[in-house]
């Protein structure tokens, strides 16, 4: 069953809206350190290892500044905190995975970059103050890690969804309002906001129900990015990417999938780089 | 926390792929799954849907010596009736619960492989409790219905969703309980059809079958005359011909839902659905037979279309669904061999037809005090006592209430749903059936959507003081009841019966019991803690034959039980699934 949806052209009020960059602060991690065993975690964390052991496997672990992990030193919303992570400095970059490390779901999602940059904008529920760690992991298998530190209030994980508020909540599952322009050159940026309550199954009586696929395709079929998204991913998941689409116009085309088989996909047109 | 337990899950997936290679189940298996006692891979062990196991470890002499190994919890906060029956294939169980849940279960341990939860809808309308009865398997895959009338197809191995599709539209009241049936075909191959519940609603029975890798409709068959079918998306025919036995328009909204799904015969390739009441219930506002409703409808796999139809209760105006399994059996009569298909229906008679072409054979009642009909007629068309019809409510003073009548058996019937078995050794069946009747009247109604569409009122009431279940030996040939077991709440769950002489059926009291085929002498029993609904199972595992019983009271009686409330009001809920085995070492004691 393929929804095809209401897409709104949105204005650049909009875009402010949706990504208020102001409150997103730089946190790089010092230089590189390589390492024969786990290298040691800046951010202290005690769940260090265990993600390692179980995240970031196959091959070397450094940190590494190339990995910029841009988030709110202090959670204002722990349903809603926002994450940026460029890795554009690295070059065949094979997937970003994004942890955090103390909720009680730690896998927040995974990026698989095929014709796109290396770079994700999301959102996350975060049940308490805790480190986010992202690998970013290169085709020699060797994991660049980054990261923050967030300060949050509690609850994120195991609150009710906003959308059970409203009885008729799932009439609307899958609406989605999308955005794409011109980054720079060849790339384009694309946020979509796609309604979906993300249920993760610990609020009470509520069971497990989640956006977990999205693929986004070109024109010709050809894979731009595959995500996997899980339960500490923000309710009405808002994603953003950098497709690398040349100059030309195209159109993208984006599907998503849920953990119980409804399938969304729309597609998003991305203008012609103007004749300088 | 969620994380270490999907770990745990795959590290016992692993070790159960180390001793037993979990291989995909295919369509012969299916069709054969009555003789092979290792696996259960059908609803009704066997799409004949005879309840009978080929499995004689476990017999009379010994069955002292069945022991519970595990007890298996459903969990949550919400428990309800579990009407579920399990199946077994290579060391794991698949069994679906209440709110539309279902688990993979490790055999040899009790412990969960995985859980998968309906995300359901706010504002489901199911009429007669949250309960299912079970899954089907084909493939790597599992498929179950749920509440919102979806049918889920499951990766067997993750309980992850493969895909998802829609039978009904639960705001207009639709929904889904029964267990998928799995049929071959030349056409299309495999096949999985399902039926939908929404009687009360207003809502228009159908059958659907889909293929099984995709979920896409392959062909749909309304079961009221009128409405169009589909084959290959395409418009194929008109279910009877529209107004022939429904005047008006009512038709538009006539029930007729087959609720309980059906049973496939290999010989005949056919597949048999019972199909609900007529909507309304208030008869008076339908004159006509109203067909295909409270009837057996035999449909050709390959096209959808009605083979034959055979309805039980023409004009039904006590809600007696012709829903009941329709077990075909070849019987012995007069020196003959008839392909027969037997079902104990609402109404309280125990009928035979000839499953070729749904001719009459005979009924005979299989509870006490029938009054609505004084029998079957020679063309199997009940004789009614007119009287004994809830009266016109357009007759009364003010218009608002017929002559209300005291009717048997009531209309949770002489046998709701829980299914009967037939033993190939003794050629009986055993069917779990009640001993009630109703105080019945009419009112006016008229159809909205997703609200209830009756035209009726009630109240049960017990028939005798002591019990009101009856579990009966009937055999089929000559309509004679060989021997009765009493229970006094009335029985809600299916019946098992073995190769080994025995037949099993649970209590609402919570207990399991096994009796004598023959002489229905009570043999064992064991208090499972919660009321039981659901459809026993027997199986063999590393040489050892396994019963298995879903176990949580609730289902319909709770909740429409008027008078009976003073039988079972007392009975806890529950929710879980219990394993017994005979060790191999007391199998020869």
């Amino acid at each position: 069953m393929i929804h095809s949806k209401r897409i709104r052209s949105t204005t650049s009020r909009y875009i402010s809206r949706l990504l208020l960059a102001g409150f997103m602060l730089s946190a790089t991690v010092a230089s590189a350190v390589i390492h024969a065993s786990t290298p040691a975690d800046p951010f202290g964390s005690v769940m260090w290892k265990t993600m390692v052991d179980t995240y970031f496997t196959g091959g070397d672990v450094v940190f590494d500044q190339r990995v910029i992990v841009s988030a709110p030193k202090s959670a204002e919303n722990q349903m809603h905190v926002p994450i940026t992570v460029d890795a554009t400095g690295l070059e065949n970059v094979k997937q970003i995975v994004a942890v955090a490390d103390l909720n009680p779901i730690q896998h927040i999602l995974t990026v698989r970059p095929e014709q796109a940059l290396s770079f994700i904008g999301f959102r996350l529920k975060l049940q308490q103050s805790s480190p986010i760690h992202v690998g970013v992991q290169t085709e020699d298998g060797t994991w660049h890690m980054g990261g923050a530190l967030i300060d949050a209030a509690g609850g994120g994980c195991t609150a009710p969804a906003a959308a059970h508020s409203v009885s008729n909540w799932m009439k609307t599952l899958g609406e989605t309002r999308a955005l794409v322009r011109r980054d720079s050159k060849g790339d384009a940026r694309m946020t979509i906001r796609m309604r979906h309550p993300m249920d993760t199954g610990l609020a009470s009586g509520i069971p497990v129900f989640y956006m977990n696929k999205m693929v986004v395709k070109d024109d010709a079929g050809g894979v731009v990015a595959e995500l996997d998204l899980f339960e500490p991913v923000s309710e009405n998941p808002t994603i953003t990417l950098k497709p690398s689409v040349g100059n030309e116009s195209s159109v993208l085309k984006v599907s998503t999938r849920d953990t119980e088989g409804n399938e969304f996909a729309f597609p998003l047109s991305v203008p012609a780089v103007l004749a300088q | 926390m969620k994380q270490m337990k999907v770990w745990l899950a795959a590290a016992v997936g692993a070790a159960c792929l180390s001793t037993t290679a979990i291989a995909d189940v295919t369509i012969e298996e299916i069709v054969a799954d009555q003789a092979s006692g290792d696996d259960i891979v059908s609803y009704g062990l066997g799409p004949r849907g005879q309840r009978y196991s080929p499995l004689k470890t476990l017999n009379k002499g010994n069955i002292k010596n069945l022991f519970p190994v595990w007890s298996f919890s459903f969990g949550g906060e919400k428990q309800r009736g579990q009407e579920s029956q399990p199946l077994i294939k290579d060391g794991v169980m698949y069994v679906t619960g209440s709110y539309s849940r279902m688990w993979a279960v490790d055999i040899r341990s009790g412990e969960e492989i995985w859980q998968y939860d309906a995300r359901l809808p706010e504002g489901i309308l199911p009429c007669c409790d949250v309960v299912n009865r079970g899954a089907a398997i084909l493939g790597d895959k599992v498929y179950f219905g749920t509440l919102d009338a979806k049918i889920v197809a499951l990766d067997a191995k993750t309980g992850k969703v493969v895909w998802r599709k829609t039978i009904g539209d639960y705001e207009a009241g639709y929904s889904y309980t029964a267990a998928p049936l799995i049929v071959p075909t030349e056409a299309h191959g495999p096949l999985i059809v399902t039926g939908n519940s929404g009687g009360e609603f207003g809502i228009v029975g159908e059958v659907q079958a889909r293929n099984p890798e995709t979920g896409e409709l392959v062909w749909t068959r309304p079961t009221i005359e009128g409405h169009m079918g589909t084959l290959n998306g395409e418009e194929s025919t008109m279910t009877g011909k529209k107004n022939e036995t429904w005047p008006g328009d009512i038709w538009q909204n006539g029930g007729g839902a087959p609720w309980l799904g059906g049973t496939y015969d290999p010989d005949t390739k056919l597949v048999f659905m019972g199909t609900g009441n007529p909507a309304p219930w208030n008869s008076h506002l339908r004159p006509g037979e109203n067909k295909w409703t409270s009837a057996r409808i035999a449909i050709d796999p390959e096209t959808g279309e009605i083979a034959w139809g055979f309805q039980t209760t023409p004009h039904d105006g006590w809600d007696y669904d012709g829903v009941n399994e329709f077990i075909s059996f070849d019987m012995e009569k007069d020196g003959e061999t008839i392909k027969a298909g037997a079902s104990a229906d609402r109404n309280g008679f125990f009928y035979v037809l000839d499953r070729t072409n749904g001719e009459f054979v005979s009924a005979a009642p299989f509870v006490q005090n029938i009054s609505w009909a004084e029998g079957i007629d020679e063309n199997g068309r009940p004789i009614y006592v007119d009287d004994n019809r809830p009266g016109n409510p357009v007759e009364s003073a003010d218009g608002k209430k017929g002559k209300s009548i005291f009717a048997v058996p009531s209309f949770l019937g002489g046998k709701n749903w829980m299914p009967m078995a037939y033993s190939q050794d003794t050629e009986l069946f055993y069917i779990p059936s009640n001993e009630w009747g109703m105080d019945l009247w009419n009112e006016p109604t008229t159809y909205k959507k997703g609200a209830a569409f009756m035209g009726a009122g009630f109240t049960i009431t017990p028939i005798f003081d002591d019990y009101i279940g009856s579990l009966k030996a009937m055999d089929p040939a000559t309509g004679e009841v060989k021997w009765e077991y009493r229970n006094k709440a009335p029985l809600w769950g299916g019946v098992l019966t073995t190769a080994g002489g025995l037949v099993f059926t649970g209590t609402p009291e919570g207990y399991l019991k096994a009796f004598d085929a023959e002489t229905g002498e009570e043999l064992w029993k064991f208090q499972t803690g919660t009321g039981i609904v659901s459809s026993p199972i027997t199986w063999e595992q590393d040489g050892e034959q396994w019963v298995a019983i879903t176990t949580g009271w609730g289902g319909a009686v709770p909740l429409w039980g008027g008078e009976v409330a003073k039988f079972v009001s007392y009975l806890n809920q529950g929710g879980s699934v219990w394993a017994f085995k005979i060790p191999e070492s007391l199998a020869s004691k």
